[in-house]
Formats: C-alpha cells, structure tokens, sequence
C-alpha cells in the first residue's frame, strides 16, 4: 500500500501541475491510526499528504456534488463500491462525467476499527500494514500479525466489487475476491424468519436509537436530491419531534427513496452514530426487487435500466394471490 | 354475496371500529365505488375514501402517514393493468406498491393490513368484496397498533 500511496501523491503532482485538474479529492491521515479523512487539494505542495491505508474507507464520490458547483474538473480517488456510487449519480444527473477525472484503486477491503478495538489490539498501536491476506499491527512495543478477514467490515466481507467499474486510469492491479454469495441477504432472511411481533420490536427498538443527525442521509450517493424532502417544512414530512414514529417515518421513507438505487456500499451503517444497522433496510428493498424484477446492481451498468421507475407488461407482483401476470 | 360488519362472528361492535382508508383512483376504482352506491350494495362504513388521481399518485408517504395517524388497514385501489386513463400509472403502481408491501410487512405490519387491487368503474361488486374482506382481516387481526405515532389520539 505505500506504493500505491507514493503513485497517488505522484499522479495527484502531475494532474494539478499540468492543469489537468483543477482540485484533487482523496484521504489525509489523521492522529490516530483508524482516521484517515477526505481532503480536498488545490495546491501542488499538499499532495504530499495523500495517502492510501486500510482505513480510507470513506466513499468520496458523493463530495463531487457539491466540489463540482465551484471547480471546473476534479480528480478523485475511487474504489470499487465508491465507483457504483460515482456511476449511480451520473446516472442520476447529479454531475457530468466529463468533469471528473477517476483514478481507480482496487480495494484488498478495509478494516474496522471497532473490530480492532474489539480484540483490545488499538493500544498502543501506531500503524496496520496489510500483505496479501495478513494483517501486521505495529505497536510501540512490538508487531502483532493476524487475519485480514477477522478484521475487515463486514460489508468489506460481502463485496462483489472490489474493483471499480468505472475509472479513467487504474494504479493498482485488479484484485480477486472470493465471496460467499449465499450469505448476501443472510441478515434479511433472519429478519423475515421472525414473527411480525417480533420484527416489529426489533425495529421500534432500532429506530428509537435514531438521533435524527441525518448522516446515514448525507453520506448516501443514492440520496442525492437538491432539496430533500425531510428539509421541507411544508410537506408535512420533516417533524422534528422526538415521537418514535417521526424517525420510523424518516427511515422507512429514506430508505424506499433510494429503492433501486442503493449501491450496497454501506455507508449508512457505518457513519451512524446510534449503530442502527440501516442497510438491512435496503438490502430487503435489494432482495425483492432481484426476486420480483430481476437481478440488478444499480451503478454498474448505467445503460441497464432501473427498476423503480420503469416497468413491464408482464410484471410479477406481491399483492395478487396469482402474482401479477407471472407465475 | 357481502358480508356486513355486524355478521362477522364473535365480533364486538363497540369494542373496536376499525378504520381502513382507501385511496381509489378517479377513472376507474372511484366510478366503481360510485356504481357499488347506485346498485345499492353494502360495502362497511368503515372505509374512507380518499380519492387520487391515479393510483400511482399515493406516494409512500400517504401510506405510512395513515397508519401512523389511526388506519388499520389501508386499501389502494387502480384501474386494471393495461386500462390507466394516463397509459402506464398502474404499472408504476404495481413495482412500487409491490416492493413497498414487502417493506412493511418487514417492518412489522401484517400484510393482511394493506391491500392494493384493481378495480374497473364496471366492478361495483368487485368494489364492495375487496372492502368487505379487507375489513374483514382486519377485524380478525385487531387494532393496528404498529409504527403508531404516540400522540396519536381516537
């Protein structure tokens, strides 16, 4: 990783020396060794601070909304699930193409940090270097060596698409993961075996936690809309009340906006500050549509059309007892 | 042919009145109810007509904002798929309508409680069994008391 990290200040160099771009988004390294935050470069010399660890976690596509209204081209930094969400907004008309230069980073898949909390293994710890499938935690007493695959995300774990799907330069090799596919939707099926009682307290419970901080909503390349309708005093929408039925009300919605559109990155759970596991709401909505409609990944393909939004003569449904015209 | 609400076994009326809310397109569900009026077929009072455009102008919102604020059941009712007086509204209906029940039923509401069906201006009949059997679930499933906003008030 530190030599893709010495490409990335190079090409990041090259790109704002000779105008290619006017503005460089990718990570800086922070204090600790689990922060590594979006930067926003403009000058040459600040390229030096780039970095690409095991914790740039942070999908960077999203900031193009705004960045692109006050700069003319950008270069961004993009693994493979931040590349659907790139796709997904170019797809949704929220940017131009055009505008964006991509450099495309293969993800090996990043690490929790609270996984490493977990193991009791943050004490101490100054850096994680990562070789092929181990991980080396180096301490100021010492090197700690274990398995990548303990202390990945678990939606690192589940990623179909480590490589991006869209980039106009790749500057690493293309890596090959092998994932469980079976256990794609294995937290919804474990939903759906409850009684209605059941999952109906295990929601109220989750809900009740929600802070209304709207981050799960900022971070989303899915909820991309100029004015959002939780910002809407008039549409009778945005309460504020601490009522759990106003945050049952916001994540139910949020979540079937973003229907069809979802990319699987993740994001939402992982910035929630209440620990509300957010993407069992869309992989449920993901889940149906693939059975009803069809398999679809939205941001992959952006030629193929998305389900919500169009339809078939023949469609299948969940409401009629023969299904729709299917079955 | 219909089933009244007083008939249904083991029901106490004064116990609970349950409160189904149907949003029926204007071209077809809407002339269908009118029709089940003119022909004089019973169909519960129970049911609150809220009459759309289309069927695929209830958005999410309306749902869930009716069984937050006191529905026990809430009916969406189109013309037949191939019949939409604006070519292709019903057939948005049926994908969104579709993937929203499933979401609710995972949320925790039975899927009992939300009906979406098609009925032609034509079926005055058809009108008044789909509201009779949905009052009818509802009646054996009890007040709906999930997803409700606390300060919600009868």
């Amino acid at each position: 990783m530190e030599k893709i990290t010495e490409k990335i200040r190079e090409i990041a160099k090259l790109a704002l020396e000779n105008g290619e771009v006017e503005k460089i988004i990718g990570w800086n390294k922070g204090d600790t060794f689990d922060d590594s935050y979006p930067v926003f470069i403009t000058d040459v010399d600040d390229a030096d601070s780039l970095i690409w660890d095991n914790f740039c976690v942070n999908n960077l596509s999203k900031y193009l909304i705004q960045q692109l209204k006050v700069s003319k081209k950008i270069g961004v930094f993009l693994k493979g699930c931040d590349s659907r969400g790139f796709s997904q907004i170019v797809k949704d008309n929220r940017i131009d193409r055009d505008k964006v230069v991509i450099y495309g980073l293969s993800c090996p898949g990043m690490i929790d940090p609270e996984k490493v909390k977990k193991e009791g293994l943050h004490k101490r710890l100054l850096s994680v270097k990562r070789s092929g499938n181990e991980l080396i935690f180096i301490k100021k007493d010492g090197e700690q060596k274990a398995s990548a695959e303990e202390f990945e995300y678990d939606k690192c774990l589940q990623c179909r698409y480590p490589n991006p799907v869209v980039y106009d330069q790749l500057l690493t090799e293309p890596v090959d993961r092998e994932v469980k596919t079976l256990e794609r939707f294995k937290d919804v099926e474990n939903l759906e075996a409850l009684s209605s009682e059941e999952r109906s307290a295990y929601w109220v419970d989750q809900f009740s936690k929600c802070i209304r901080c709207n981050a799960c909503r900022n971070i989303c390349p899915a909820c991309s809309c100029e004015k959002c309708v939780f910002d809407n005093e008039k549409a009778d929408v945005s309460g504020k009340a601490k009522a759990d039925s106003e945050e049952q009300f916001y994540h139910i919605i949020r979540a079937y906006h973003v229907a069809g559109r979802c990319v699987e990155c993740g994001e939402c759970s992982r910035v929630c500050p209440a620990g509300i596991p957010l993407h069992k709401l869309n992989s449920k909505i993901i889940k149906d549509i693939n059975e009803l409609y069809g398999d679809y990944d939205a941001g992959v393909d952006p030629s193929e059309e998305a389900p919500i939004g169009t339809y078939k003569l023949d469609d299948s449904d969940s409401f009629t007892e023969h299904g729709g015209e299917k079955k | 042919m219909s089933i009244e609400a007083k008939e249904i076994e083991g029901i106490n009326k004064n116990k609970f009145e349950p409160l189904i809310v149907a949003f029926c397109c204007n071209w077809c569900s809407y002339a269908g109810a009118d029709l089940a009026g003119t022909s004089r077929l019973s169909y519960p009072a129970n049911v609150k007509i809220i009459r759309v455009p289309c069927s695929c102008r209830v958005s999410e919102n309306f749902v869930l904002r009716a069984f937050q604020r006191g529905a026990d059941a809430v009916v969406i009712a189109g013309c037949h798929p191939g019949d939409c007086h604006y070519t292709s509204g019903n057939y948005h209906t049926r994908r969104r309508f579709s993937i929203l029940m499933n979401f609710l039923e995972y949320m925790g509401i039975e899927k009992e409680r939300f009906t979406v069906d098609w009925i032609s201006a034509a079926e005055g009949h058809k009108f008044a069994s789909v509201m009779n059997n949905a009052l009818e679930k509802v009646h054996k499933l009890g007040p709906n008391r999930k997803l409700r906003d606390d300060r919600w008030k009868r």
